[in-house]
Formats: structure tokens, C-alpha cells, sequence
């Protein structure tokens, strides 16, 4: 991890994550900002490897830097690192392309665990995400819906779901499903991408539809 | 060719006079009437005088005998003489009587030379109604063992002085028979020609009265007045059977009821003609000036045209009749089908009694005739009262009906307007409250939260971050308390799994969590969600500083209504004596508290040794 950008408004917190950061990655160049504009134009400049993104900041929501960062810099990976710990404020940025969150006021052992964990692609999914990610598919899969390809989940990453919805941590998924932990966080990390396909193409459809109302005005 | 004419006409009229008498008497519950004897010939002379001229020269006519017929054409008093003798039998010794039954003109009788008085009294007797029965008692004083005779003075009016044949002089119908034959026969028709007419009358009058009061309150349906003047003007046509009682020319009454047939035309067409919606100016105008055009031409040319003048009106007038009838006819066909048939009938019937009138004008009339003109006229005009009435009332009825359904409609409207209006006010309070939640949320998120994190992250005493770090766990599920949305209870068991197994791990403890694995519908209210995550979040927290266990279990259960949560743990339970001094730290007396607060129970087992077993029940 040589680039990193660290997007927090908060001066203390930014402070304390960057050492964070530099303790995980001893060797890390960190970027780092308060604001969304300043976020957004180091992403048109520097090549990142991993972004830590705040979602409520005083010009706008880090969402924002999230989708611009998956548009500009697919490689990076983004991670939310917010107080939110709410699925309403979560899961569009998940939706934008963030792989993965942490809870900022967790014990610093404990993010800088998760850190790793996500940076090695074991990105965490809680029960409520789990919910919204399957309602997200069944709505999306409904058969009068869209004339798109639609992206599906396989069975797998679908029994994955379920169960992280019924509160199975990915560790006793893995156990009960005969599977390494290596491979579950594949599937977590597949129903990540897919989600951010799957809602890319809902948004790009939408402005399509929205564009062609217009027109017909 | 005539007389035979008149004698079959004479013949119906007695068969009908008959039926009439059998009818009256079935009414007033009395016997039959014995037959009576009929005078079918008088010797006839013209004479002033008060006695029957002996010396003059008479001559034989049979009965009945219609002064304009005869050849002779007598314009003075007529005196009729009866031979009793040949009668005799029938009239009995004692007391016989002699009924007329139609004089068109005064009478005076006499018997032998003997003045009879005659019922009704002279000074009623109606000179000029020609079919009110005249009835007298032949004394029994005048009458000699033979050679009886009984002599009749008629004075009547002459047909071109009139405006109907049917009030020319004339006598016809005279018998004789015993006196309570006489008497029946005499009430029978005085019922059927004189009262009954009478009564339609009145009711026709009052029948006006009623469409008049009728049509100045409805003023939309135009017809009514006309209505009303038709069944007045009918009756003063009627009035040929009372105007005798009043002191009246008969000229100038002759006139009137001319008029009256004017003006009963004119309402007919109008009638017919508002009731169909058509109206025309000319049409009214003339048939307006046709009523007072008639009386004056009548009045005009003199009592002596009477006749003449009259007949062509009426010739005039029923031939308006059937074309005003016809247009009608033609314009409900076109535009009111439904109407058609009912007055369709009521017209043609009216149509075919004015004109069987009309037919009996010159040859006299027969009984059938005359009462079908006296009470099928009046009969049409109560039936069209009666129908139009129906339909006044049905569109009353109509309107009350449409008015009640308008209400009910109106209740309906309101009620759902105050219902949507309540459900939006609902609505609007359900938004104003979501937002302002989503405000407060984002104000303590933003303010208090920074600062918490702050805290969190920047404080060197370790018990402090914690505190903070707790605080702010504690702050976002008081948020998420004030959202206010039900949880699924599937979904809130998920969460607690994923927390509760996650922090045992963490610390090393061995967790098993037993939970329903049937669909579960239930739902949790946001607040019940939020003190049962606190309870369930302290109970770890507990078990994790302070039991020293190795093993945690929790088991959840669906009770009758009840949701039940039982946490349970091997460590070194809390001791009894401590319990006091222990409560504080462990949360135990909130967890009860807020157990208490959600109707439910906390209940905490515990026994150094024993590992301690926490019991949260809660209604669903």
C-alpha cells in the first residue's frame, strides 16, 4: 500500500488515523484532505491504492469521492471509515463501490485489524447490510423490472447472505458450509462488486429514463 | 220512418231508465220497481190559457214528442191531455201518481180541471233542465169513477233560441203508477240525471281549485293552469244542470256556457300542448281570442241565432278538438313515448264522447248517451287529474329520493374528506416528525459524536475512551430509537447474533446462540429493539468484565405472546451480599428498569459458583 488517501474533517481524528494508517503500513504515502472538493481533485491527480473515505463532511457527502474514485481509479480500493454505522447511510456508498467500512470509534487494535483485514480483501458485512444487499436483488430481479442484463448472484454468495442476515459471523459461514475463510471472503467480496455493478446499471438506467422524459418534453 | 225512430229510441230509453232505477234501488237498498204504466198518446192544442182550451181543435200525438219535430212547429204553451180511464187498472184506486220525466219547459198539471201540485214545487222547478224527473200525487178527491182526465201545460224555450237541442222544448216519458213505484222511479233518476251530475260538478270545481293551487307552486310544469281551466270550464258547462236555479237570462246563460265550451277547448289544447313542452304564439292567440270571440258573436246575433251560432262554434271547437288531440298525439309519439299510450287513450275516449255527444245533438239523445257525456267526461278529466297528480307526486318522491341520495353522498364526501384530511394530517405529522428526527440524528451525529470520537480517540485514560466509545454506541441507538421504525424480529435476532457472537469471540469466549428457525412475522417496536440491544449489549458486557466465564449462552423463545430472552453464563455468578454494591456496576437494576419500562421483566438468578442466568421477558 504506497498511496493512500485520507479523506476526515475532523483534525484530531485525521491526525490519529494517519498514524493509524502509517502503523498498518509502515511505508504508506498518505493524501490527506478535509473536504469532498479537495478529495475529488487528488483523485483526478494521484494514483491511489486505498482511500479512506468519511461519509459526513462539512461540503458533501464522501459518497461521492467514493463513485468518482470507482469511475477514475477502478484498482483503489475504498473503504468508509465513518461514525454511521446505520445501513441508510452505508449502503449507498457501498452501492457507489466502497469494499468494505469500519466504525471510527472502535478500539484502535481493532480498526487497525479490520484495515488489514480489508486490504487483504476480507472486507466485513453486517446482518443489516446483508438484508438490504438481498432486498437489493430481489427487487432488481423482478421480472417486469428493466430491459437490462441484470447482475445475479450465485447460489452461493446468496446462501452467504442469508446467513450473515441471520447474524453468522463469516468464520462460522465458512465452518458451516464446509469452505475456507479465503473463500468466503471471495463471495463477500463478489457480492461487493456485484452491487456496485448491479446499482451502476439501476443508475445509469434511471438517467437514461430521466433523459428521455426530458427529451420527450 | 221517424216515429218508428223514436219509438225504438223510447224504447232504449225506458230499458235504460230501467237499469238506471235497478241500480239506485240496489244503492238505497230498496225493492225493485213495480212497472208502471207508460201514456204513449196525448191529445195536443195550443193554448195560453189556464185551463186546457175544451173548444180547440187537437190533435193526437204520440209521446215522446220533440216541438221542434212536429209538424206544426208550436212556438206557444202546449197542452197535453192524457185519457186516465185507459189506465186505470195500473194506477190503483187510492193513491196513484204520475212521474215526467223529461218537460223541457214549465209544467202545470191539472186532473179533471184540478190543480195538482207538482214535486219539485213550481218555484224550483228547473223550466229549462230538461231531464229533472217532475212527480205529482193524483188526488184521489178529483178522480171520479170515469172519464179521468189529466192535462199538461208546457211552455219551453225553442231550439233556435237555444244552444244545445238537447234544452228544447219537448216532453217525453210520462207514466203512471201507484205511488211508491212512482216515488222509486222518480229517486232513481233524480239520482242518476240531476244529483250525480251535480256532485261531478263540484268535484271538478274543486279538482281546479286543487291544479290551479298545484300549478302556482310548480311553476315548471306549465300545464297545470290550464288543467284547471279546463275542469272549470267543464263544470260551468256541466252547469246546465244548475244555472236553472240561478236568476239568469237565458239568453245570457246560453252564452256563457257557449264560452264555457271555448274556453274548454282552449285549455284542452293547452293542456295537451304544455304537457308535450310545445308552445307556439299564434296557437295561443287564437285559441285566447276563440273564447271571447264565440260569447260575443253569440251574444251578438241575438237570442234568436242562438242555435245557429252555437252549432257552428261547436262544429268549429270539436274539430279544433281532434287536431289539437292529433298534434299532440304526434309530438308525444316523437318526443315523449312513454306518455303516449295513457293519454293516447284518455284523449280518443274524450274524443269519442264529444263527438257520440255531437251525434245525439240533433236526433236526441239515449240514456247511454247522455249519462256517458254527463259522467265519462267528468270521469277522463279525474283520471288525467289523477295521473297528473301521480306523476307530481312520483317526481316528488323522485326528487326526496335524489335528495337523500345527494346526502348520504354528501356524508360520504365529507366523511372521506375528513378521513383523507386526518390521514394526511397523520401523513404530514408522520413527515414532520421524520425529519426532524433525521435532523436531531444528524445533530448529534455531527456535534455530539465528533466531540465523542474525539474523546474516544484522543484521551490518554483508557477509562474514559471507554466511556466515550460507550457513549456514543449509546447515542447512535437512541438514534436509531428515533426513527421510530419497527424492526422485523428475524432481522433484530440477525443483529443481536452478529454482536453478541462477535464480542464473545473477541474476547475469547466460547458463545452458542439457540434461536427459532421458523419464519419468524413478528415485529419489534423501534424502542422495545433499542432497550432490548442495551439490556442484551450490558448483559455481555457483564459477562465479558466480570464473570471470569469461559462459556456464554443465549437462547432465544417465542412464548404464548411473549418474547423471551435468556442469557446465561458459567462464570462466578454475582454474590448475594454483594448483590447491592455489584447492581451498580453490572447494570442490573437498568436492565430491570428498562425491562419494567417495556411491560416486560428482567429476572436475574445468580449463586457464587453457579454462573448467573439473566431471564428477559417481553410482550410481543
Amino acid at each position: 500500500m504506497n498511496n493512500v488517501l485520507l479523506l476526515e474533517d475532523l483534525p484530531e481524528i485525521r491526525a490519529w488515523m494517519k498514524a493509524l494508517v502509517l502503523q498498518v503500513f509502515p511505508d504508506a504515502v498518505i493524501s490527506e484532505c478535509a473536504r469532498v472538493h479537495d478529495a475529488i481533485q487528488m483523485v483526478g491527480a494521484v494514483k491511489f491504492d486505498l482511500a479512506l473515505i468519511d461519509l459526513g463532511l462539512p461540503d458533501g457527502s464522501g459518497v461521492d469521492v467514493v463513485a468518482r474514485l470507482r469511475d477514475q481509479q477502478p484498482e483503489a480500493q475504498s473503504v468508509v471509515v465513518t461514525i454511521h454505522d446505520d445501513d441508510d447511510h452505508l449502503f449507498p456508498a457501498l452501492q457507489a463501490g466502497a469494499f468494505g467500512y469500519i466504525l471510527k470509534e472502535q478500539a484502535r487494535d481493532l480498526i487497525a485489524e479490520q484495515l488489514q483485514r480489508i486490504s487483504s480483501g476480507e472486507p466485513p458485512l453486517s446482518p443489516s447490510i446483508a438484508r438490504k444487499v438481498i432486498k437489493h436483488f430481489a427487487e432488481q430481479n423482478k421480472p417486469q423490472s428493466d430491459p437490462m442484463p441484470h447482475v445475479q448472484l450465485t447460489e452461493r454468495e446468496s446462501e452467504v447472505l442469508l446467513r450473515v442476515a441471520k447474524g453468522f459471523t463469516l468464520p462460522e459461514i465458512g465452518v458451516q458450509l464446509n469452505l475456507s475463510r479465503h473463500t468466503i471472503a471471495d463471495y463477500v467480496k463478489q457480492i461487493y462488486r456485484k452491487l456496485n455493478v448491479s446499482s451502476r446499471a439501476e443508475a445509469a438506467l434511471e438517467a437514461q429514463r430521466l433523459g428521455l422524459f426530458g427529451r420527450a418534453r | 220512418m221517424r216515429v218508428l225512430e223514436l219509438a225504438r229510441l223510447g224504447q232504449v230509453l225506458r230499458h235504460g231508465r230501467a237499469a238506471v232505477a235497478a241500480c239506485a234501488c240496489l244503492m238505497a237498498g230498496a225493492p225493485a220497481a213495480a212497472s208502471l204504466t207508460v201514456l204513449e198518446r196525448a191529445a195536443v192544442a195550443a193554448s195560453a190559457d189556464a185551463r186546457f182550451p175544451t173548444g180547440a181543435p187537437t190533435t193526437s200525438r204520440q209521446l215522446p214528442h220533440d216541438w221542434h219535430a212536429d209538424p206544426d212547429k208550436p212556438a206557444a204553451p202546449l197542452w197535453y191531455r192524457f185519457d186516465l180511464d185507459a189506465v186505470r187498472p195500473a194506477a190503483g184506486a187510492a193513491s196513484a201518481a204520475v212521474l215526467i220525466e223529461r218537460a223541457c219547459g214549465e209544467v202545470t198539471l191539472q186532473v179533471n180541471g184540478q190543480d195538482v201540485e207538482l214535486q219539485p214545487a213550481p218555484l224550483l222547478q228547473p223550466g229549462r233542465l230538461c231531464y229533472h224527473p217532475l212527480m205529482a200525487t193524483l188526488p184521489a178527491t178529483a178522480l171520479r169513477s170515469e172519464g179521468n182526465v189529466m192535462d199538461l201545460r208546457l211552455s219551453g224555450a225553442l231550439r233556435p233560441r237555444l244552444g244545445s237541442a238537447l234544452r228544447a222544448a219537448g216532453l217525453a216519458g210520462v207514466s203512471v203508477g201507484a205511488q211508491d213505484d212512482v216515488a222509486a222511479r222518480y229517486r232513481a233518476q233524480l239520482a242518476s240525471s240531476v244529483v250525480l251530475p251535480l256532485v261531478l260538478g263540484g268535484v271538478l270545481v274543486a279538482l281546479a281549485a286543487l291544479a290551479f293551487v298545484v300549478g302556482l307552486a310548480n311553476r315548471r310544469y306549465r300545464f297545470w293552469p290550464y288543467f284547471a281551466g279546463l275542469c272549470a270550464a267543464w263544470s260551468v258547462m256541466m252547469a246546465g244542470n244548475w244555472w236553472p236555479y240561478l236568476p239568469v237570462n237565458a239568453h245570457a246563460a246560453e252564452v256563457v256556457v257557449l264560452g264555457a265550451g271555448a274556453v274548454a277547448l282552449m285549455c284542452t289544447a293547452l293542456t295537451l300542448f304544455r304537457y308535450a313542452l310545445w308552445q307556439h304564439r299564434v296557437v295561443d292567440a287564437v285559441l285566447w281570442a276563440q273564447c271571447v270571440l264565440a260569447p260575443l258573436s253569440a251574444w251578438v246575433a241575438g237570442p234568436d241565432q242562438m242555435f245557429r251560432v252555437a252549432s257552428a262554434w261547436y262544429v268549429l271547437l270539436a274539430a279544433e278538438l281532434v287536431l289539437a288531440i292529433g298534434w299532440y298525439l304526434w309530438l308525444s309519439w316523437r318526443f315523449a313515448r312513454r306518455e303516449f299510450w295513457f293519454t293516447a287513450v284518455v284523449t280518443l275516449l274524450a274524443v269519442v264522447v264529444v263527438g257520440w255527444h255531437f251525434a245525439g245533438q240533433q236526433d236526441g239523445q239515449t240514456w247511454v248517451q247522455r249519462l256517458v257525456w254527463q259522467l265519462g267526461m267528468p270521469a277522463l278529466l279525474m283520471l288525467l287529474g289523477g295521473r297528473l297528480f301521480y306523476q307530481l307526486n312520483a317526481a316528488l318522491l323522485a326528487a326526496d329520493g335524489v335528495r337523500a341520495t345527494l346526502e348520504v353522498r354528501a356524508r360520504e364526501a365529507a366523511a372521506e374528506m375528513e378521513r383523507s384530511f386526518a390521514q394526511m394530517a397523520e401523513m404530514r405529522v408522520e413527515q414532520v416528525t421524520q425529519a426532524e428526527r433525521k435532523r436531531i440524528a444528524a445533530d448529534l451525529h455531527d456535534d455530539l459524536g465528533a466531540k465523542l470520537l474525539t474523546i474516544v480517540h484522543t484521551s490518554d485514560n483508557e477509562r474514559i475512551s471507554t466511556l466515550a466509545r460507550e457513549a456514543l454506541e449509546e447515542m447512535r441507538l437512541s438514534v436509531r430509537g428515533l426513527t421510530g421504525k419497527p424492526v422485523q424480529l428475524a432481522d433484530a435476532l440477525g443483529d443481536w447474533r452478529a454482536e453478541v457472537m462477535a464480542r464473545l469471540s473477541q474476547a475469547g469466549l466460547e458463545g452458542e446462540w439457540r434461536a427459532p428457525t421458523e419464519e419468524l412475522t413478528q415485529t419489534l417496536p423501534a424502542r422495545t429493539y433499542v432497550q432490548t440491544t442495551r439490556i442484551l449489549r450490558e448483559a455481555v458486557s457483564n459477562i465479558i468484565k466480570h464473570s471470569g466465564a469461559s462459556q456464554c449462552k443465549v437462547r432465544c423463545r417465542l412464548l404464548d405472546k411473549d418474547f423471551q430472552l435468556i442469557i446465561q453464563d458459567n462464570g462466578r455468578g454475582i454474590s448475594m451480599e454483594l448483590d447491592g454494591r455489584l447492581d451498580r456496576g453490572h447494570g442490573m437494576a437498568s436492565m430491570k428498569h428498562r425491562a419494567k419500562q417495556m411491560h416486560g421483566q428482567c429476572l436475574v438468578e445468580s449463586g457464587p459458583g453457579f454462573g448467573t442466568v439473566i431471564r428477559l421477558t417481553l410482550p410481543l
